[in-house]
């Protein structure tokens, strides 16, 4: 078996080509995929975003692991072609309707999916029954919405209002950030959650489903 | 005889000591969407920015994209209209790349944003580095002295020698874009630093141009922020700064970044850069830095305009909450002196107009200097 901890080095250190000759030698080596992804990528992602937290790591740092993990699940994906990639949550993300701003959004997008959760970028100016029909047709557990400027932050709420009235808002938790929203105003427009930055998306989204 | 709005900027950043605290308000995201939308309030229908602006007794920040303009030799520049895109095709000897930007007029007619940026792979280094050398600073001065005789003494057009960006910022934000960026510069880093250097070099043909209008003051950098990755700003930035500054001390002229971002983590870095006045500082609650912190950590060296957070406009806060905030920023700031109340970094679209007056009812009560706490 091979030393899964050397993986989660290589993903620390955002060395993707040390994570894709890891992954392949683990492979070879028979390890099962599934522990490859939680107990080498996952693991190292995990403590990426520690490092970021306690702010001995910054934003590229996390991009940079995210980027080997990405390349990582790219070998490892023919063998999960029938089991798939093991996720903990489904998450819709966008940039709300008139903000072309997705440097936020694409980060937190990319740290999601490098932390285990199957995420469906919807990219930027995503118009409000863009989200709507998304969410009925991917029911995920969290959407993300994104604004940047204040002329769009108020679109946020306009989404929930939407969800409201399409009686889907019961069935998804939802969470935005962006450089002008804070938690106070998250709460006031009626999110269930709010990340200051893509860092604290993860725990904040694995808080929101109890995973 | 009393300073006009003009002077006692240009007086507090460079570190004069006036009896009250100056106040510069930038509102154009509130003013162009509501002359855009005709939801201008009735009483100021058919005002301009400035007027408006004099009536509620602020001082103005106007904001001008640059006193220079690029134009290009050796290629052809082709631009073609698709609504809502534009592209833009440099077509060179050696190659040709392209941009695709779609305005956006929410905030500003001339806000453009690339959906396309012109850096796509390894291969466009060579050409955008011909494009670069290829393209000459020419004077934009008319366009800015129409609207400085606009703004008179009451305030300052914040403007500098290129557009938005510092030239590595050109190069993370508009030529290569963010994340390819950080990307590149592992993977490739002599590649990006060479194009770095042909930016800086442009810029510094801009910078010889600019020198000569009047400005007073160059906002040499737009939006920084945390994202750019601390290391990142003390090998690339921090250098290129104290090239500016040196440059424009040397011509008598203040050096501004507009510093609009979560700074937590850069401000001990913006001593070192050499720049007179930090604008657009965004406190607590919409950063995670108090207006306390940002005094210390910038110390007596950089000028701080800034401080109500954009945020704090907005409907959900009363006006018992904005007091409050502006009466507590000002106690985080005592003496006050080196500080120029401003926003962070914009009056937003369904903020109240008003409020702007009522940060100069309070500096009248509360802002005489200095502040004893």
């Amino acid at each position: 078996m091979a030393d899964m901890s050397l993986i989660a080095q290589a993903i620390d250190q955002g060395d993707r080509d040390k994570t894709i000759e890891l992954t392949q030698k683990a492979l070879g080596a028979g390890d099962n995929p599934q522990d490859i992804i939680a107990k080498g990528l996952q693991a190292g992602m995990a403590a990426v975003g520690e490092k970021f937290s306690s702010g001995e790591y910054f934003l590229p740092d996390m991009l940079m692991a995210a980027r080997a993990m990405k390349a990582a699940l790219e070998v490892l994906a023919p063998a999960l072609k029938e089991t798939g990639i093991p996720t903990i949550g489904k998450v819709v993300i966008g940039t709300v309707e008139g903000d072309m701003h997705d440097i936020g959004k694409n980060v937190v997008a990319t740290f999601l999916s490098g932390n285990g959760f199957e995420v469906f970028d919807l990219g930027l100016n995503v118009p409000a029954q863009k989200f709507i029909d998304e969410v009925k047709e991917k029911q995920p557990d969290i959407l993300g919405m994104s604004a940047l400027l204040t002329t769009t932050m108020p679109v946020m709420g306009k989404v929930i209002k939407a969800l409201e009235g399409a009686g889907l808002r019961s069935g998804v938790k939802v969470v935005v950030g962006g450089a002008p929203v804070t938690q106070d105003y998250a709460d006031y427009i009626g999110a269930d959650g709010y990340a200051h930055d893509g860092g604290r998306a993860v725990p904040v989204c694995r808080e929101l489903i109890g995973k | 005889m009393a300073m006009n709005k003009k002077q006692q900027i240009l007086a507090v950043a460079r570190g004069e000591k006036l009896d009250r605290l100056p106040f510069g308000a930038r509102i154009d995201v509130w003013y162009n969407y509501h002359s855009a939308h005709g939801t201008l309030p009735a009483k100021y229908q058919g005002w301009s920015q400035m007027d408006i602006l004099r009536d509620q007794g602020a001082g103005a920040q106007a904001r001008f994209f640059s006193v220079t303009r690029e134009e290009y030799r050796d290629m052809e520049v082709v631009e073609t209209n698709d609504p809502p895109y534009i592209t833009t095709e440099y077509r060179t000897p050696i190659g040709t790349i392209a941009k695709k930007e779609v305005f956006d007029t929410s905030e500003g007619p001339w806000i453009k944003y690339e959906m396309e940026k012109l850096f796509k792979s390894e291969k466009d280094y060579p050409v955008l580095r011909y494009v670069m050398e290829h393209t000459e600073a020419v004077d934009n001065f008319g366009p800015y002295q129409k609207l400085r005789e606009e703004v008179g003494e009451d305030g300052m057009v914040m403007t500098a020698s290129g557009g938005l960006w510092s030239p590595v910022q050109r190069v993370m934000r508009e030529i290569i874009g963010y994340e390819l960026f950080f990307y590149e510069l592992a993977d490739r880093p002599a590649r990006v630093e060479e194009l770095i250097e042909t930016v800086k070099d442009l810029e510094r043909r801009k910078l010889k141009v600019a020198i000569g209008c009047d400005l007073e003051v160059f906002n040499v950098c737009a939006n920084w922020s945390d994202d750019i990755q601390t290391p990142v700003f003390r090998t690339y930035f921090v250098p290129w700064f104290r090239e500016v500054s040196e440059f424009l001390h040397s011509h008598g002229r203040l050096v501004m970044a507009h510093t609009d971002g979560e700074m937590r983590r850069l401000n001990p870095l913006l001593r070192e850069t050499g720049i007179d006045i930090a604008e657009a500082i965004t406190p607590a609650p919409q950063t995670l830095v108090s207006m306390k912190e940002f005094r210390e950590t910038l110390g007596d060296e950089v000028t701080i305009w800034g401080g109500i957070p954009s945020i704090l406009f907005e409907p959900m806060y009363g006006d018992e909450d904005f007091d409050a905030f502006i009466r507590n920023m000002f106690r985080e700031m005592a003496p006050g002196y080196q500080f120029i109340v401003g926003m962070g970094d914009n009056l937003p679209f369904d903020g109240d107009i008003n409020r702007v007056g009522r940060v100069v009812d309070l500096i009248d009560k509360y802002g005489l200097l200095p502040i004893e706490v």
